[in-house]
């Protein structure tokens, strides 16, 4: 559709209740970097986000101020992080080194994982590599710390049955690639998927495919996901 | 429902967004407190308004966070308007979950992830969320019709879709996004207007 078509869409599109074609045409525009698109849709995002003040005020709890910033400086909350020990030794043997799925109310598990997941985004070495194209529905990005891990945030992730899995792989430079873990994504096909521990050394790339469950020592099936980096 | 607007957004008035990105960019740890502070409370209340359950309200505002600190370096420090994009973000982050829990089928609540696109964010006015313009938008909430304030409160609080509306309410879909255009349309007029009296 033309940005004239789409123009009288921009306030559902930015309230998040515009329908089929007109919400994916609008993403499309805005990803292209449409002049006419952006500019439209930024006026409309501006008066939403005026309209957070309807909202009843409400009081957050002290511990979340605290769950917040322990995420990007452990030393802040280092005593929340003794209590929290037991529970993510716990939590990291029963995973082991497999999938990290973060859903919306699980807050113990959440708060640790995003704990780790912030300690390899702080890494000042970390490496930060968009992927997802128009072909392909998944999109996201991929955080890499040599050091400390990786973090995977990814969207529309293609559903698969059950007895498959998604499992991440670090491409070295040369060689086989390398198994970096299992997962399985949320309702919607979100995920965050946290892969913590030294990268194997000179990674050209991280991919993503489609396993039988408990994964492969080898991929099988082509990656849906390469991120160069 | 639209709850009354309490000018909760007083607190955020009279920062500097630039020097406070930019901080967020350096990966500075204070930053990350004090970008807490001015709109934690923000993004909490809007979070809960909208799920109405605390202990999901309270993953949802750290995952808000937590997409702010990962996307802050595509951020322009100079332009953008850091409160808008953080309530932006939890409002995604909000609907996104009720429609996982309702088991609608949008993938993605919005169209696409504010935290993938800052940029929407500059030259937004930074005081947006002040005082001032909350008395501007409530007052021009009270003025919209009554079919007007509804389509805004079904997709703003139950984020339905514009579909969805026209089977809730009966009306035709075209009625439907003529009702959400002009009510969006009328209460940017007044945060405008108010801009520049």
């Amino acid at each position: 559709m033309t940005c004239d078509e789409l123009r009288p869409e921009y306030e559902a599109f930015a309230l998040g209740s515009a329908g089929e074609p007109e919400r994916s045409d609008i993403a499309e525009h805005l990803g292209r970097d449409c002049p006419a698109c952006t500019e439209g849709v930024a006026a409309a995002l501006s008066t939403v986000a005026a309209m957070a003040s309807f909202a009843k005020p409400a009081n957050p709890p002290r511990a979340l101020r605290r769950r917040v910033i322990a995420m990007i400086d452990p030393s802040a909350a280092r005593s929340r992080f003794a209590v929290w020990l037991p529970w993510a030794v716990a939590l990291t043997l029963a995973i082991a080194m497999a999938s990290i799925i973060v859903p919306a109310r699980r807050e113990s598990a959440v708060g640790s994982r995003l704990a780790e997941a912030f300690t390899i985004l702080n890494d000042p070495a970390a490496k930060d590599v968009a992927f997802g194209e128009p072909a392909k529905p998944a999109r996201g990005r991929i955080f890499l710390s040599p050091r400390r891990g990786i973090v995977l945030i990814a969207a529309n992730l293609p559903s698969i049955p059950s007895g498959r899995t998604f499992q991440m792989w670090v491409i070295p430079q040369s060689g086989a690639p390398i198994p970096a873990g299992t997962f399985r994504a949320g309702a919607q096909g979100s995920v965050v998927y946290v892969r913590s521990g030294p990268v194997p050394p000179a990674a050209a790339a991280v991919a993503v495919t489609i396993e039988p469950a408990g994964g492969s020592p080898q991929p099988t099936t082509t990656p849906f996901i390469v991120s160069r980096l | 429902m639209i709850l009354p607007a309490l000018l909760l957004a007083l607190e955020l008035t009279g920062h500097n967004d630039e020097d406070l990105a930019r901080r967020l960019q350096n990966r500075e740890p204070r930053a990350m407190a004090e970008l807490y502070d001015r709109f934690g409370r923000l993004a909490y209340s809007v979070t809960l308004a909208i799920v109405r359950d605390p202990a999901a309200t309270e993953d949802l505002v750290q995952e808000t966070f937590l997409r702010a600190w990962s996307r802050i370096r595509a951020f322009d420090a100079a332009r953008g308007a850091l409160g808008a994009w953080i309530i932006a973000i939890a409002r995604n982050r909000a609907i996104d979950y009720l429609r996982s829990m309702q088991k609608r089928i949008e993938a993605n609540s919005l169209g696409f992830d504010p935290a993938d696109h800052p940029r929407l964010f500059n030259d937004t006015e930074r005081n947006l969320l002040n005082a001032e313009h909350a008395r501007l938008l409530q007052s021009a909430l009270a003025g919209l019709s009554e079919n007007q304030r509804r389509v805004i409160e079904l997709a703003y609080y139950e984020g339905l879709s514009q579909t969805e509306m026209a089977e809730k309410l009966g009306q035709p879909l075209g009625t439907i996004k003529t009702w959400t255009r002009t009510a969006l349309q009328q209460l940017r007029a007044a945060l405008t207007a108010g801009a520049t009296a």
